[in-house]
C-alpha cells in the first residue's frame, strides 16, 4: 500500500533540500472527498497532500506551463519540478523525453504504484451508490475501494468503479521515477482493447454517423487539448488566431497565416479539429484518459485514441511510453515497416 | 400577473396546443440534460436537474451569421444580410438562476446600443421557469448572489411542482399568451394551492448547502488585491480551457470573423461565435502584445467581470450561482472558495 506519510516525507525532503523548485501533487477540494492538483512550494505545506482513488488527474501536463515560464524569464530557476505520477502518467513523461520536449533533469518523479486497483470513474461510483453521497473514497485492502457513506463503510470491488483506462492498463507501476512508493504487483490487464471491440464491429458508414453525432455537440472549449500531456504545441492548427505571434512577427507574415479550422462549431470544423488531434496523437497518446474525463458533454474521445493506439501496435509493433530512447513513431521508419512507399 | 394550476396529466395537452411555437423541453442524454425540440417529449421528467449547456445558447447561439459576401463579375462585392428566422420559441424547464442569467444578458445586449441579432431571438422567446424543489447541483449558491430557487426574474412563467399539478404563475404578457393557447386546462387556484407553493419554495431554500458570504463586499476587495500575487496562486492549476465560461449562463463574450469559402471569386461570410477571456488569444493584440498574458490575469478577469465590473455598470452580480463552473472545472477551481479567500486575503 502507498503510504501517505512516506509521500509527504519524500516531498518534504525534496523541498527542504532545494532539490526541486516546487512540487505538484493532489489535495482535497474543500471539505469533500474529490481532489485537485496542488502546488506545494514550502516544506510545511506537505500536509495538504493526499493520495486517494480520486487522484485521476495526469499532472505531467503542468510541465508545459513550466517550460513556457522558463522561456519567458531572463534568468529562470531551472531546478526540476516535482510530480506525483501513476503508471500511465509516467509513460507520458517518457514520450516528452522521447520527443526532447523536456530533459530528464527537468522533472523529479515520485512514482506511485496502483497495485491491484487504480483510479475511479465518478459516474460509475455514483451509479454504484445509487443516489447515496460518498463522504470519503479510499483504497481498501487487496483490490478493493473503501467508500464511506453516511458514516458507514462500503467495500467495492475495484473493477466495478475503476476508470475504463485502468481496466485496460499495461503499466500499473511507474515505468520511470526517482522514488517509487507502493509495491510492484503484476496485474493482468486482460484484453487491452476491450473498450473498442463493439466499435470495431461497426461498419464504416455506421462509424461515420456515430462520430458525426458525437462531434456535433462539441463546444470547442478545448478542455481535451488543454488537459492532454501530449498537446504542447504553442501554435495549434485548431486556433483561429495563431497566438504564437510575437512582437517580431511581421504584418505580412500574419496576413499570410493559413487558417485551417474556422471558429464556428459546425460539424465540419469540429471533425477537422478532432481528426487532426487524433492523428497527431497516434503513437503518442498514453491513454491516461484525461481528455475524455474533462469533456463537459462527454464525447468518448478515448475510443478514438485507443483505436489509434491499437493501429500503431498492430501495424508497427509500437508501444507508447515504455522507452524514452525509442524513436517517435511518426518521426521514424524501419526496414521492417509494412508499407514500402517510404523506402 | 395571472395565477393558475394545471394537472400534470393535462400538461402534454398544453404542450401540444403550442403549435405555433418551437418548443424546447429537457431531454435526458448520456451526458446530462439537454434542452431539446424533438417534439416527442410532452412533460418535464421528475428527476430533471438542469441542462449542461444553459438556455443562453437558444438566444445567443454559439454561431451567428451576420452577412454573406460575394464578388460579382464586375469586381464589386455584394453583401447579403442574414437575420435570425422569425420563429417563436418556448423553453420549458428554465431554472430560476438561468432565467436571471438571461436578464443579465439583456443588459449587455440592450441599453443604448441594441444588438439586433440577440433581440430578434430574445423577443421571440418565452421562458417557462421551473422552481427548484431540490438544488439541481450540490454547488448551487443562488441565495448568495441575490437569487433564489423560486426567483421570477427574467422569466415569463414560473411553474412550481406540487406533486400531481403545477402552480402556474404567468409573469408577463408573453406568459399569459401561452396559457391562452389552452385556457380550459388551467384551473383557478385555491388557498391550499398557494399555501403549498409557499411551503415548497421555503423548503427548497433550506436545502441549498453552499454559500458565498458577503458578496457585496467583493467589488472593493477585488480592487484592493488587483495587483496582488493572490491570483497567481489561485490559478496555478488552471488549464486555460473554455469550460467555465462557455457553460456559464451569463458569459456572453464573442469573436467576429470573416470566413472565406473561396478566394477567386471572393466568397464567404461574417460570423459571430462564442469566445472566452480564458483563451490566450482573446486579448492578443496584432502587435503581439498581450495585456492579459497569464492565467492569473485571466482568472482575475473572469471573477472581476462578475463581481466588480458588472456591479459598477449595472448594480448587480454577473454570476447567478448556478454552480456549473464549479462542478465542471477539470481541476477543481471553485468560484466560491476563490472569492471567499479573496475576501479574507490579507486579514
Ligand atoms: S472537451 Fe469536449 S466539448 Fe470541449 S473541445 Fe474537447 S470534445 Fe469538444
Ligand atoms: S489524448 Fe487523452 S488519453 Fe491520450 S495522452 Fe492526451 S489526454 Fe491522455
Ligand atoms: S460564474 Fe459559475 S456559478 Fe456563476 S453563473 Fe457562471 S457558471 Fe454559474
Amino acid at each position: 500500500m502507498v503510504s501517505l506519510d512516506q509521500l509527504k516525507e519524500e516531498v518534504k525532503k525534496a523541498l527542504s533540500s532545494g532539490k526541486v523548485k516546487y512540487f505538484i501533487g493532489y489535495e482535497n477540494i474543500g471539505s469533500g472527498w474529490q481532489v485537485r492538483p496542488a502546488f506545494i512550494r514550502q516544506p510545511e505545506d506537505v500536509d495538504r497532500l493526499v493520495w486517494t482513488p480520486a487522484c485521476f488527474h495526469n499532472l505531467v501536463r503542468f510541465l508545459h506551463d513550466e517550460k513556457r515560464r522558463r522561456a519567458r524569464e531572463k534568468n529562470p530557476d531551472i531546478r526540476p519540478v516535482g510530480l506525483v505520477v501513476k503508471g500511465c502518467d509516467s509513460r507520458s513523461i517518457n514520450v516528452l523525453l522521447q520527443e526532447k520536449y523536456i530533459e530528464r533533469n527537468d522533472v523529479y518523479i515520485i512514482g506511485v504504484s496502483c497495485e491491484l486497483t487504480g483510479v475511479i470513474n465518478i459516474t460509475k461510483l455514483n451509479q454504484h451508490l445509487n443516489g447515496l453521497k460518498p463522504q470519503k473514497v479510499l483504497f481498501g485492502s487487496k483490490g478493493t475501494f473503501k467508500v464511506i457513506v453516511d458514516d458507514r463503510e462500503i467495500e467495492i470491488e475495484a473493477p466495478d468503479i475503476l476508470a475504463d483506462r485502468c481496466l485496460e492498463c499495461p503499466a500499473n507501476f511507474p515505468v520511470i521515477a526517482d522514488v517509487i512508493l507502493g509495491e510492484e504487483i503484476k496485474r493482468n490487464p486482460g484484453n487491452r482493447y476491450q473498450s473498442i471491440s463493439a466499435y470495431e464491429k461497426m461498419a464504416l458508414d455506421e462509424r461515420w454517423s456515430f462520430w458525426q453525432q458525437q462531434f456535433s455537440r462539441c463546444l470547442r472549449c478545448y478542455a481535451c487539448r488543454s488537459v492532454c500531456p501530449m498537446c504542447y504545441c504553442d501554435e495549434c492548427v485548431a486556433d483561429s488566431i495563431a497566438y504564437a505571434v510575437t512582437a517580431e512577427t511581421t504584418a505580412d507574415e500574419k496576413a499570410q497565416k493559413t487558417r485551417w479550422v474556422e471558429r464556428n462549431p459546425e460539424l465540419s470544423e469540429n471533425i477537422f479539429y478532432h481528426l487532426v488531434r487524433a492523428i497527431h496523437l497516434a503513437g503518442r497518446c498514453v491513454d491516461c484518459g484525461e481528455c475524455e474525463r474533462v469533456c463537459p458533454v462527454e464525447i468518448p474521445l478515448r475510443l478514438l485514441n485507443k483505436k489509434m493506439e491499437k493501429e500503431a501496435k498492430e501495424l508497427f509493433g509500437y508501444e507508447v511510453g515504455f522507452d524514452p530512447a525509442q524513436p517517435p513513431l511518426i518521426a521514424c521508419f524501419r526496414d521492417n515497416d509494412p508499407q514500402d512507399f517510404i523506402r | 400577473m395571472m395565477e393558475k394550476t394545471i394537472l400534470k396529466s393535462s400538461f402534454p395537452q398544453w404542450i401540444k396546443s403550442l403549435q405555433s411555437f418551437k418548443v424546447f423541453i429537457p431531454k435526458r442524454e448520456n451526458f446530462g440534460w439537454e434542452l431539446s425540440s424533438n417534439n416527442q417529449i410532452l412533460e418535464i421528467a421528475s428527476d430533471y436537474t438542469y441542462p449542461v449547456v444553459p438556455p443562453k445558447k437558444l438566444i445567443f447561439p454559439q454561431e451567428e451569421i451576420f452577412f454573406e459576401f460575394e464578388q460579382n463579375p464586375d469586381n464589386g462585392i455584394e453583401l447579403k444580410e442574414v437575420l435570425p428566422e422569425e420563429s417563436p420559441q418556448v423553453i420549458f424547464g428554465v431554472r430560476p438562476c438561468d432565467g436571471r442569467a438571461v436578464e443579465a444578458m439583456d443588459l449587455v445586449f440592450g441599453g443604448s446600443f441594441e444588438d439586433l441579432y440577440y433581440w430578434r431571438r430574445r423577443r421571440q422567446t418565452t421562458l417557462v421557469g421551473l422552481a427548484c424543489h431540490q438544488p439541481p447541483s450540490e454547488n448551487c449558491f443562488c441565495l448568495s448572489v441575490e437569487g433564489s430557487p423560486y426567483s421570477e426574474d427574467g422569466l415569463d412563467i414560473l411553474l412550481t411542482d406540487l406533486g400531481d399539478r403545477y402552480f402556474v404563475k404567468a409573469l408577463t404578457e408573453k406568459g399569459e399568451k401561452l396559457l391562452s393557447e389552452a385556457p380550459s386546462l388551467f384551473k383557478e387556484i385555491t388557498p391550499k394551492d398557494r399555501e403549498e407553493k409557499e411551503r415548497v419554495h421555503l423548503e427548497a431554500q433550506g436545502k441549498i448547502k453552499r454559500h458565498l458570504n458577503g458578496a457585496r463586499e467583493l467589488p472593493e476587495k477585488i480592487k484592493a488585491i488587483f495587483d496582488s500575487n493572490f491570483w497567481d496562486e489561485e490559478s496555478s492549476n488552471c488549464l486555460r480551457c473554455g469550460i467555465c465560461t462557455y457553460l456559464c449562463p451569463t458569459c456572453h463574450c464573442f469573436d467576429i470573423n470573416d470566413e472565406t469559402k473561396s478566394l477567386a471569386p471572393l466568397r464567404g461570410r461574417r460570423i459571430r461565435t462564442w469566445d472566452t477571456c480564458q483563451f490566450p488569444d482573446f486579448t492578443m493584440h496584432s502587435s503581439g502584445h498581450n495585456p492579459r498574458p497569464d492565467r492569473a490575469s485571466r482568472l482575475r478577469q473572469r471573477l472581476a467581470h462578475k463581481f466588480l465590473y458588472f456591479i459598477l455598470l449595472y448594480d448587480r452580480f454577473q454570476c447567478v450561482g448556478c454552480g456549473r463552473c464549479i462542478s465542471l472545472c477539470p481541476v477543481g477551481i471553485d468560484i466560491i472558495e476563490v472569492l471567499t479567500r479573496a475576501r479574507n486575503h490579507g486579514k
